[in-house]
């Protein structure tokens, strides 16, 4: 029978009681950097768009959206603004949660933000005309959030191709789209460690942060180097396939019939103006 | 019932508006007390409801319309106090977008028909429904209630018109606001809400309460998730409320005290001096209406945009509220 090995005792500074408080020193600068990338971070992740079995394709939809928000802006009749309203809506009543939170805000937002540049016609007798651009931003800016948000990311940027929009840019988009969440997390580790290693009173804090960004940058060239050899060594050749962006779908035959409703409404109404 | 700009003096608003502030902060607190997080957005098609209902004109005695309210169907199904919220954000989205009921006197509206008319309902169907057991009971509860209610509402509407010519005059003793005192006002509104109108509450308020009863029985703060599938009769319904709006259309006329201020001139000979100079809001959709497209048009979109925003409303005030977790 082999002894156990007797504990070596532990050496004397390890025993020796210490009352180490580390300097105050404020670091909220990081805290809210790590806030900030987390909070952008988990909304790519948690809303990357979510299709309904009512929705068109992703093409259908873009020129959806696109066609309401020029139709919108061009209209001088009160009545199809009214419409497109009364279209956007609805819509967003039956979003997901926090679907509907961020059309809200980013909308109204953008309303108010239209409103107050337009308050001095409001204040020289014209609040018609500030109410009117007000409630065009919030349409046009609810039609995009609605479309960008009933949509997979991935799908969007293959749409593009339906519309012969050049390989590259999409490369670019598409690449750019992925990337982002992977420099995020690279990010927020690095601000983390930041935090975990400035214990007390550190000068070279803020030197430090614009490390953040070095490394970041050197990260991302890295990444995008080693996606586009993983990419080459799977076959790609710099195009896309011509038929990923257009999977017709059987609703998109009553969207399209929508938009040309649409369409014949916007130039009825301009002829009553 | 819904009080114009105006027909009030800017005292007589404040006074109202300064007596709701406790009222919405109780029911503020009440609500997040009671109302679980995901029940809210029922309360919000319920507003949904109590907005399409005041857009059903019907024609009264005398000449005049009136509508129904479902202010006592909300406190009904989610409380008093949820009722008190409900009403007021439908009446505020009325008087700012449509120009239904003025933005001075949402403060004396609020009072009467988000007040009011669900507290004195819910009393009397509550102390019915301990004397009445069973479905059919609750429902004629819910009738009387609804019919006392509603009544309460108008009663306070009328008295909040006619003292005004008692109170505010110019030097010639004409008046400066409503210019009906207490003797026309009070017979005027009650007649045709103690007959026509009261009747048209208790149909919405049994009709809809009996619907959602044997569709949806999770509706409400009774027992039970909300259930998305259930969800289905109750758009139903909206849809159908939304596309009969128009039917408001056919009582020609204005309600008693909602006149425009060229019509009350003629009526009474003379023009009520803080009225002609009085603040008025420019709405979105005055009186439901736009341009001079066809009136159905104007009314079944204001009802569908009127419906969307306040289910979004109440879907919103729904993420903000904390949840409350249950460790059962």
């Amino acid at each position: 029978m082999t002894q156990p090995p007797t504990p070596e005792p532990l050496p004397a500074w390890l025993t020796q009681h210490q009352d180490y408080e580390p300097q105050p020193d404020s670091d909220g600068f990081i805290t809210k950097s790590i806030l900030s990338v987390s909070s952008v971070l988990s909304r790519m992740r948690l809303d990357d768009g979510v299709d309904t079995s009512f929705s068109p394709s992703a093409p259908v939809k873009l020129v959806f959206g696109l066609v309401g928000i020029l139709l919108v802006s061009l209209s001088r009749n009160y009545l199809f603004v009214l419409l497109m309203l009364a279209g956007v809506v609805v819509r967003a009543a039956l979003l997901p949660q926090r679907a509907l939170d961020r059309v809200a805000a980013t909308a109204s937002a953008a309303a108010l933000l239209a409103f107050v540049v337009m308050l001095p016609a409001a204040l020289l007798g014209q609040p018609r005309s500030a109410l009117t651009i007000a409630g065009k931003a919030l349409i046009s800016t609810g039609i995009a959030m609605e479309v960008a948000l009933t949509t997979p990311s991935a799908d969007l940027t293959g749409a593009l191709r339906a519309f012969r929009v050049p390989n590259l840019f999409i490369m670019t988009l598409d690449l750019a789209l992925r990337s982002i969440v992977r420099l995020g997390e690279v990010a927020l580790e690095v601000l983390t460690a930041l935090r975990l290693r400035s214990v007390g009173r550190n000068r070279r804090k803020g030197s430090a942060m614009g490390g953040v960004g070095g490394v970041v940058l050197l990260k991302a060239a890295e990444a995008s180097q080693q996606t586009h050899d993983a990419m080459r060594c799977r076959g790609f050749e710099g195009t896309y396939d011509d038929g990923r962006g257009w999977a017709p779908r059987h609703t998109d035959v009553a969207w399209l019939c929508l938009l040309a409703g649409l369409v014949a409404a916007f130039f009825y109404l301009q002829g009553l103006v | 019932m819904h009080i114009p700009e105006n027909y009030l003096s800017p005292s007589t608003c404040a006074v109202t508006t300064i007596a709701m502030v406790p009222i919405w902060a109780t029911a503020v607190k009440r609500v997040r007390e009671t109302v679980p997080r995901e029940k809210m957005p029922l309360l919000g098609v319920a507003a949904a409801c109590c907005f399409l209902s005041m857009m059903f004109n019907i024609p009264l005695p005398g000449g005049t319309t009136g509508h129904a309210v479902c202010g006592t169907l909300i406190a009904i199904l989610f409380g008093p106090w949820a009722a008190v919220i409900a009403v007021s954000i439908a009446l505020a989205i009325q008087a700012v977008l449509f120009g239904d009921g003025g933005i001075l006197a949402l403060g004396a509206n609020c009072l009467n028909m988000a007040f009011v008319l669900p507290m004195v309902g819910f009393a009397v169907y509550s102390a019915l429904k301990k004397r009445l057991p069973g479905d059919k009971g609750e429902l004629i509860a819910a009738g009387v209630g609804s019919y006392v209610g509603l009544n309460a509402a108008a009663l306070c509407a009328a008295l909040e018109f006619g003292i005004q010519p008692l109170l505010f005059t110019d030097a010639a003793g004409n008046a400066l606001y409503c210019p009906y005192p207490l003797s026309v006002s009070v017979p005027a509104m009650m007649l045709g809400h103690l007959t026509v109108a009261g009747l048209a509450e208790v149909g919405f308020t049994v009709g809809i309460l009996a619907f959602l009863r044997s569709t949806v029985p999770s509706f409400g703060l009774t027992e039970g998730a909300a259930d998305n599938d259930k969800a289905v009769p109750v758009l139903a319904l909206l849809c159908c409320l939304i596309a009969a709006t128009p039917l408001g259309l056919l009582a020609t006329g204005d309600a008693w005290g909602e006149w425009s201020l060229e019509d009350l001139s003629q009526m009474v000979g003379y023009e009520p001096s803080g009225m002609a100079t009085g603040w008025e809001w420019s709405s979105f959709m005055p009186d439901y209406a736009v341009g001079s497209l066809p009136e159905w048009v104007g009314y079944v979109l204001s009802a569908i945009i009127g419906v969307g925003l306040l289910i979004i409303i109440f879907r919103l005030l729904a993420g903000l509220a904390k949840p409350r977790p249950t460790f059962d």
